[in-house]
């Protein structure tokens, strides 16, 4: 005897869940039994109407987009140095660093440059900043919450970061954290900016950064050292 | 970029729409879509090449939300209950997109592991084994909590 059909078998029949022969015996009966009729027509059109409406975030592309007019430290290093910048590097061209920042890029409202940015004398940190810079992985939760580790050209490791107030990069010099890229936390409208969730900010490390991002192991071999070059 | 970074932007936009399901906020969803990205890439090394990408960036990013949801409750014991998400209704109302916003309410009025399991299936269209291998339970579980997630849903769209 087979087992009875039941709401969970309707489900699993619109679900494609079930083989040939149970699925022909759930649709005979479906098509005969007026209330597994009208159970059967509630699901397909519930799914119906999620898929209408969530559908269509799938279908919006979450790639980088290149056009962000930007900050670049590398810009305004060529400014002050009397040298033409270099081009703008496209966003997947460092890797990881890029890929990592993919989401952020898109989600976060591109074209706009409210960022302070590096020029030469850089600044110190709240100490309550700086320790979580000294202390925390990327990706802990807390007031502070650190995106991501790597070295820059010179040697020197750098941390992008998301504070209640000010978002941005700093890097550890030997008198402790200097920043190099900040912006204001809240973007207009109030809405709350998450670390890296900003094309400036993601442009500045691209300029800055050698190599690849560090990985948990890295990040925790460089915590171990202080974060010393 | 490679194989792994491919694979993983192909992916991107359905786990954005997930993170949509998971957390019924369009500004909490798009900072768990970019978590769950980085995470993703920092921990490609315990991703087994041949196995499913897919099952397994959705499972950090509802991981990832799990912790979220956890570090807020602990949170709110000490702070006035937040007025999250009632502005960020109120945008995507103005966006013309009052159907997914009153669908997002409906998901919220769920249990945690209902909305989960409707959320894989119903709107992501896994199957019933891939949604278990997210979630890391039994097919029968993921089974039950999918049906009363859907008779959940059903009662509150007709007005019940």
């Amino acid at each position: 005897m087979a087992e009875p059909i039941d709401e969970t078998k309707v489900i699993a029949w619109l679900d494609n869940e079930l083989g040939p022969e149970e699925a022909a015996r759930v649709e005979q009966a479906v098509a005969t039994n007026p209330a597994l009729a009208a159970l059967a027509e509630t699901h397909r059109a519930m799914r119906a109407r999620f898929a209408a409406a969530f559908g269509p975030i799938a279908s919006e592309p979450v790639v980088p987009r290149r056009t962000a007019e930007v900050v670049s430290l590398a810009a305004v290093r060529a400014a002050r140095s009397g040298q033409p910048p270099s081009p703008a590097r496209r966003w997947w061209v460092p890797g990881t660093i890029a890929a990592s920042l993919v989401a952020g890029l898109v989600i976060g409202q591109l074209g706009r440059s409210d960022g302070i940015s590096d020029r030469g004398d850089a600044l110190a940190l709240a100490p309550s900043l700086s320790r979580a810079l000294d202390t925390q992985l990327s990706g802990q939760e807390g007031p502070v919450r650190v995106a991501l580790s790597f070295r820059a050209a010179d040697g020197t490791y750098c941390r992008s970061f998301a504070a209640s107030h000010l978002s941005g990069v700093a890097c550890r010099s030997d008198q402790g954290w200097r920043l190099r890229y900040a912006a204001p936390a809240a973007a207009p409208g109030g809405t709350y900016r998450m670390a890296g969730n900003d094309p400036a900010e993601a442009s500045a490390i691209a300029a800055m950064i050698a190599g690849e991002p560090l990985d948990a192991a890295g990040e925790r071999a460089a915590r171990a050292h202080g974060w010393r070059r | 970029m490679d194989e792994f970074e491919d694979a993983l932007s192909s992916v991107l936009p359905r786990l954005r729409r997930f993170a949509h399901g998971l957390t019924r906020d369009p500004a909490d969803a798009d900072d768990l879509t970019q978590r769950t990205a980085e995470r993703a890439l920092r921990a490609r090394g315990q991703w087994q090449t041949g196995t499913n990408l897919d099952a397994w960036a959705y499972r950090i990013m509802r991981n990832l939300w799990i912790d979220t949801v956890r570090s807020r409750k602990r949170r709110d014991k000490v702070m006035a209950p937040a007025e999250e998400g009632r502005d960020v209704g109120v945008a995507a109302e103005a966006e013309g997109k009052a159907e997914l916003h009153f669908l997002m309410r409906a998901l919220e009025r769920l249990p945690d592991e209902q909305r989960e399991a409707v959320a894989l299936v119903m709107i992501e269209g896994l199957s019933y084994a891939e949604a278990a291998e997210v979630l890391e339970i039994p097919a029968g579980t993921l089974t039950s909590r999918l049906v009363r997630g859907r008779q959940a849903l059903a009662r509150i769209l007709s007005g019940e």
